[in-house]
């Protein structure tokens, strides 16, 4: 009993979610070697405070990749949301009208891309990437070159300031979020249908599964939530303007790929992209402490995307070599099975 | 008797469960036409695949002019010569035909010069005697045209030995007209040709020397004057009819479905049939018969253009998949590891993914309790080999990943099954089970509808066999009446020796 | 009718539409705009175009083997800055080695990409997506924050973008203009009559069948990169002649006007087609509509990037409907065997299996 629990164990800890713990234990080790101060509750906060916007969208982002689409329009959707709510909030609008009608932009954002994704049947990449400069393009119309910081003193608080304990409210949904995602994806219905469609399309229609409706409801979710979080990171900031969010495709799109959802679809979960957000996250107070830029940082980004496709394509390879040797090992195995 | 270009002696090449070639030797002469006639799976393109290089042989060796060779790869194959053809062509669609002859030489110099590219290949074209324009884009030429770019570029390659891998299935009468001159072009020129066919008539007509192969043995190499179509029938289908689960005649239930007058253009017309409860109507017939494509228009993948289906009394209207579901109509597919099942999940998620609202709380979530302990029942009904119903299913052997197939349609609750060819690339154990679980369903009253090319299976299973030859019809025969010598007939487009039936549905002596 | 169907194909209609459109365009915003038939507009346009178009040249070569480059814009800026920072440290260097280590720094950029997307088997998107946050790093890390002054440069760079080589009238053919016509000429030409060209067209249409046939896929594509990364290397010299200051953000964003030139351009995104005049036309479209709508006051320059999704999505969408439909009605090849027998001319109907690849029926 005792040794099927160490064989489950050993066969988790192989995967990849093994090794992106092992990666997150070196990274804790390596910054608390740098400072004291490090594994404090409070610091920990902080860098979670910082990033919370990225890693919502995150969330859903990996939802898409699983399905075997990409949006690369989020950090645009971001983007035009804030600037909506903010437009509307400089013009003295209600607030429920200001924050539904920034949902209401990623919604239709998300729309956009799903019809032409999911019933026109162009692929995601280029769509989204249309949406990319499309939907900056737009907040840039709204909001030209100025900065926005009409925001009323509550929204400010909300973004700012602890909401419940030392949460802030963008943590305390990031939260509920996460649970909600690991329950839709791992266990619900509809988690099964966006790795079965991400699998192969093909069977997924084969077998009765409505894909056009799932693919339509994953890009719409994108944009509706890739809007709150350019909502909350406005108000984070207390400001807004046309460049807000502008490039942060490439770090959700990194915690995703690294948490090992396959570019490919069909594979992945949310525990490996949580942790793998917690080691980006590290990662950053590592490089913030040993004094590297913004832009340094977005430069060790951009390489760890590269090798978290490079490191299991070419483990792909080795094993393809040895794997030989284990087809046909599996070939006698099942003849036994069978006798 | 001269040196054979290519030949291959005693091969065999055996693959987990099946033996795909047992001690078959062939040889293939200059300036012939030499064709391989076999049912489904009697080793045809394993055979091809060895002469071209992408399988090695376990045993037995390839000669290349009298001499032993090992070929490693398909460009390999190409360098002895070597070149084959297939159903896809492996042409370059935004290439126009003379780049499509030319793109693969390594020797025509640094700069592409068009002129003289367009002279060449009107040249090679011309040497086939083939009318194309070389400047046209390969996308929009048809798909026989696009074959004899094939022809042309292998010709340009100075092939020696040219495989044709079923090359006339999706081609009109007239493109296959104009496909055997070329061949014949061909084979005067030198080539040794290699034709794989299974429309007898055709095979007739091309061929110089038929060889027959059955079971992936060697059972018969005829020149072409001593050939009867009788006889290639009787060498293809003739075997010791095997032990089969005896069917029980079921009780005939009421009518189930009738289909009328179905078509879709350029696919299939003219389908009729009825089908009852607790009856298994086999469909027989040979690749490009279209049966498949009749399936998919029932459940709902490829809707049809024309006729009824008539289903409780009421026309229907299948345009989806769900709607098929919903009316009770379920298809197992034949592609079953591209189209029938997802590969890296478990045995249990595979099986309720066509049901899976059947399994979701209130909340959406899926009851993981209720999933595994009806895929146990599956398992142990149809006695799939598997540590538990969490394995995932590439760990399976082909048997069984078949058995977890029909288990995922079975738990459909379907009215009518449709199975595409349910015992393919199955070894005989399973095979037989998976006939037992036939008779059963039927007896249980479902309806069955049975595409399958071993004929028989068809022969042995059915109560009724509906034939079809390229999209149509050719008739619907009793149990009684049903032989392996009619069907097959039937299926080629003859109706017993003394009449042939042409497209036209014409009967000429 | 015959005839056209013959000599031409659709993609070229394609290419006069733009064409058309261009005319349209220019004829459209002659009534709308004071002064706009001058020499002055057409220099200004013409060389807001070079850069983008060189860019786009780049950028094309690598869609057609089915790839994408999103890193130009970050290679193009570097390379800008590189260049630049030797200039201030040196003045002396001669104008062709200048040109010379800018094309080189962008081969280099370029092999990275190369090597990762051919060797590594990475998909392009990720590994240009990750080089285009790598690249604009280095260029932060090495410059420093620091900008280059156009004071700082040699007479010859400060001058290169009014530098002419012949002018009719006030309309001048600028240098850098012609730098990008040329480029724009030779690579046309490189993928019309060499075998390399050609091999591009032929991995990106069916790249199965290239692989049976032979090629050796990696190397091709591999290059594809590197002369993309070279060309934005160059386009990073014509930016640094025309901008003079360089600071960290330049030429950010520019990838996005590349793409959107090729995909207007008529570079299929599926790859296996396109040509370099197409991507010229593309960016002369994109250039002529940004430069022109900057002067019509109603219209402000925000909208630029809202109307370059747009434009790419609607030429992708068009491409698939219409396309589509042109290809099919466009020609029919029929086989014909005519051996010295008579078979009458009967042509049958080709069997619609042909026009919509058949499933293999059963």
């Amino acid at each position: 009993m005792f040794q099927r629990f160490l064989t489950a164990l050993w066969e988790r800890l192989k995967s990849w979610e093994g090794l992106l713990l092992i990666l997150l234990l070196a990274t804790i080790f390596v910054n608390s070697r740098l400072t004291p101060a490090y594994l404090t509750f409070e610091n920990q906060i902080n860098l979670f405070e910082l990033y919370i916007e990225k890693i919502i969208v995150a969330l859903i982002m990996a939802f898409v990749i699983i399905n075997g689409e990409i949006d690369l329009s989020v950090a645009s959707v971001m983007g035009l949301a804030a600037g909506t709510m903010a437009i509307l909030f400089e013009h003295g609008a209600p607030a429920p009208l200001a924050l539904l009608s920034g949902l209401a932009a990623g919604a239709l954002c998300g729309l956009f891309n799903g019809f032409w994704i999911a019933y026109v049947g162009l692929p995601s990449l280029v769509v989204t990437l249309a949406g990319l400069i499309g939907y900056r393009g737009l907040v840039y119309v709204l909001v030209r070159d100025r900065s926005i910081t009409a925001f009323p003193d509550w929204l400010n608080r909300l973004g700012q300031q602890p909401l419940i304990g030392p949460f802030t409210l963008a943590m305390l949904i990031f939260f509920a979020l996460a649970i909600a995602a690991v329950i839709l994806l791992q266990y619900s219905g509809f988690g099964r249908y966006v790795y079965v469609i991400g699998n192969s399309k093909e069977v997924a229609r084969y077998s009765g599964v409505q894909v056009h409706r799932v693919k339509m409801a994953l890009f719409i979710a994108s944009g509706t939530i890739a809007a709150l979080a350019g909502m909350l990171y406005a108000s984070r900031l207390g400001a807004m303007r046309g460049s807000t969010a502008e490039g942060f495709e490439l770090e959700i799109i990194t915690m995703v790929l690294l948490g090992g959802v396959s570019i490919f679809g069909g594979k992945g979960s949310i525990w490996g992209v949580l942790l793998s957000i917690l080691i980006i996250l590290n990662l950053h107070n590592g490089m913030g402490l040993a004094g590297l830029s913004g832009h340094l940082r977005a430069g060790v980004i951009g390489i760890l995307l590269i090798l978290s496709v490079l490191v299991p394509n070419l483990a792909g390879k080795v094993r393809e070599s040895l794997g030989r040797q284990r087809r046909l090992q599996r070939a006698v195995e099942t003849v036994e099975i069978e006798a | 008797m001269e040196t054979p270009i290519l030949e291959t002696r005693h091969i065999s090449k055996r693959f987990d469960m099946t033996q795909a070639l047992d001690d078959v030797s062939l040889a293939l002469y200059p300036g012939e036409i030499h064709a391989l006639v076999g049912e489904n799976g009697a080793g045809k393109s394993t055979l091809i695949k060895i002469m071209t290089g992408v399988h090695r042989p376990d045993q037995g060796e390839i000669l290349l002019d009298g001499k032993p060779i090992t070929i490693h790869n398909s460009q390999e194959a190409q360098a002895y010569g070597i070149a084959a053809i297939y159903q896809e062509p492996m042409i370059f669609p935004d290439l126009n035909v003379a780049e499509n002859l030319f793109i693969s030489h390594r020797s025509r110099g640094p700069v592409v010069r068009w002129g003289r590219m367009y002279r060449d290949a009107e040249a090679i074209l011309a040497k086939l005697d083939v009318r194309l324009d070389a400047r046209m884009p390969a996308r929009s030429l048809t798909l026989a045209a696009q074959q004899a770019v094939e022809i042309a570029r292998a010709i340009s390659l100075d092939v020696r030995v040219l495989i044709m891998d079923e090359p006339t299935s999706s081609l009109s009468a007239h493109e296959v007209t104009q496909l055997f001159r070329l061949v014949r072009s061909l084979r005067n020129q030198g080539v040794a040709i290699l034709f794989i066919g299974h429309r007898l008539e055709e095979v007739l007509e091309i061929a110089d020397r038929v060889t027959v192969l059955r079971d992936g043995k060697w059972i018969s190499s005829t020149p072409r004057s001593q050939v009867t179509p009788e006889q290639v029938i009787r060498d293809m289908v003739g075997r010791q009819m095997e032990e089969f689960f005896a069917k029980s005649t079921a009780q005939r239930g009421d009518l189930l479905m009738s289909v009328r007058n179905l078509g879709k253009e350029n696919v299939f017309q003219g389908i009729n049939f009825d089908i009852y409860r607790g009856e298994v109507l086999g469909f027989a017939g040979l690749i490009g018969a279209r049966r498949t494509d009749v399936a998919l228009a029932l459940f709902g993948i490829e809707p049809a253009d024309t006729g009824e289906i008539i289903l409780e009394g009421k026309s229907r209207q299948i345009r989806s998949p769900e709607q098929a579901l919903q009316l009770g109509i379920a298809y197992v597919t034949e592609d079953r590891r591209n189209l029938g099942l997802i590969m890296p999940m478990t045995i249990a998620a595979n099986i309720s993914l066509p049901t899976l609202p059947r399994y979701l709380s209130r909340l959406g979530l899926i009851r993981q309790g209720r999933e595994l302990a009806d895929a146990e029942e599956y398992r142990r009904r149809l006695d799939i080999r598997a540590p538990s119903v969490r394995v995932e299913l590439e760990k399976l052997s082909g048997g069984n990943q078949q058995k977890v197939v029909l288990s995922k349609w079975l738990n459909a609750n379907p009215r009518l099954l449709i199975l595409d060819e349910p015992t393919r690339g199955i070894d005989v154990r399973t095979k037989a089970e998976v006939h037992h679980m036939i008779n059963d369903l039927a007896a249980q009253g479902l309806g069955i509808l049975l595409i399958s090319s071993d004929l028989p299976e068809v022969l042995a299973m059915s109560d009724r066999i509906l034939v079809m030859r390229e999209g149509r019809q050719m008739g619907l025969f009793n149990r009684a009446e049903a032989t392996q010598e009619v069907i097959m007939t039937a299926a080629m487009g003859h109706y017993n020796s003394t009449h042939i039936w042409n497209d036209r549905g014409e009967a000429r002596p | 009718m015959n005839w056209i169907r013959r000599r031409f194909r659709p993609e070229q209609i394609r290419e006069w539409v733009l064409i058309l459109l261009l005319i349209v365009l220019i004829l459209s915003f002659g009534m709308v705009i004071q002064d706009y038939y001058t020499g002055r507009t057409f220099n200004r346009i013409s060389s807001s175009i070079a850069i983008i178009a060189v860019m786009a040249v780049g950028e094309t070569l690598v869609f057609l083997t089915r790839n994408y480059d999103l890193s130009v814009g970050s290679i193009t800026g570097f390379t800008a800055y590189f260049v630049g920072m030797q200039l201030t440290r040196n003045a002396n260097i001669p104008p062709l080695a200048v040109v010379l280590l800018a094309i080189g720094t962008g081969a280099l950029m370029g092999s990275v990409n190369g090597l990762l997307v051919a060797y590594g088997r990475i998909p392009a998107v990720i590994v240009t997506l990750g080089t285009l946050a790598l690249y604009r790093t280095m260029l932060v890390e090495y410059s420093g924050a620091k900008t280059i002054l156009t004071s700082d440069m040699p007479k010859w760079m400060q001058d290169l973008s009014s530098t002419t080589l012949f002018s009719i009238g006030q309309v001048d053919l600028r240098l850098i203009v012609a730098i990008a016509l040329a480029v724009v000429v030779l690579f046309q030409l490189v993928l019309t009559y060499l075998p390399y060209g050609r091999r591009l067209y032929a991995i990106g249409s069916n790249p199965d069948a290239a692989r049976v046939a032979g090629f050796p896929a990696q190397r091709i594509v591999f290059l594809a990169f590197v002369l993309s990364g070279a060309l934005s290397g160059l386009a990073g010299f014509m930016f640094l002649g025309r901008f003079g200051t360089i600071t960290v953000v330049a030429a950010q964003g520019s990838e996005m006007q590349a793409i959107a030139a090729v995909v207007v351009g008529g570079v299929s995104t599926s790859g296996g087609s396109g040509t370099a005049i197409g991507a010229f036309l593309g960016a002369a479209l994109i250039g002529l509509l940004e430069q022109s709508l900057r002067r019509i006051p109603a219209i402000s320059e925000f909208w630029r990037d809202a109307l370059l999704g747009m434009l790419i999505l609607l030429a992708v969408a068009t491409d698939l409907v219409i396309m589509k439909r042109l290809r099919e009605f466009w020609a029919r090849g029929e086989l014909r065997v005519e051996s010295s027998g008579p078979e009458g001319s009967g042509m049958e109907q080709p069997s619609q299996e042909a026009l919509h690849p058949a499933t293999g029926g059963k």
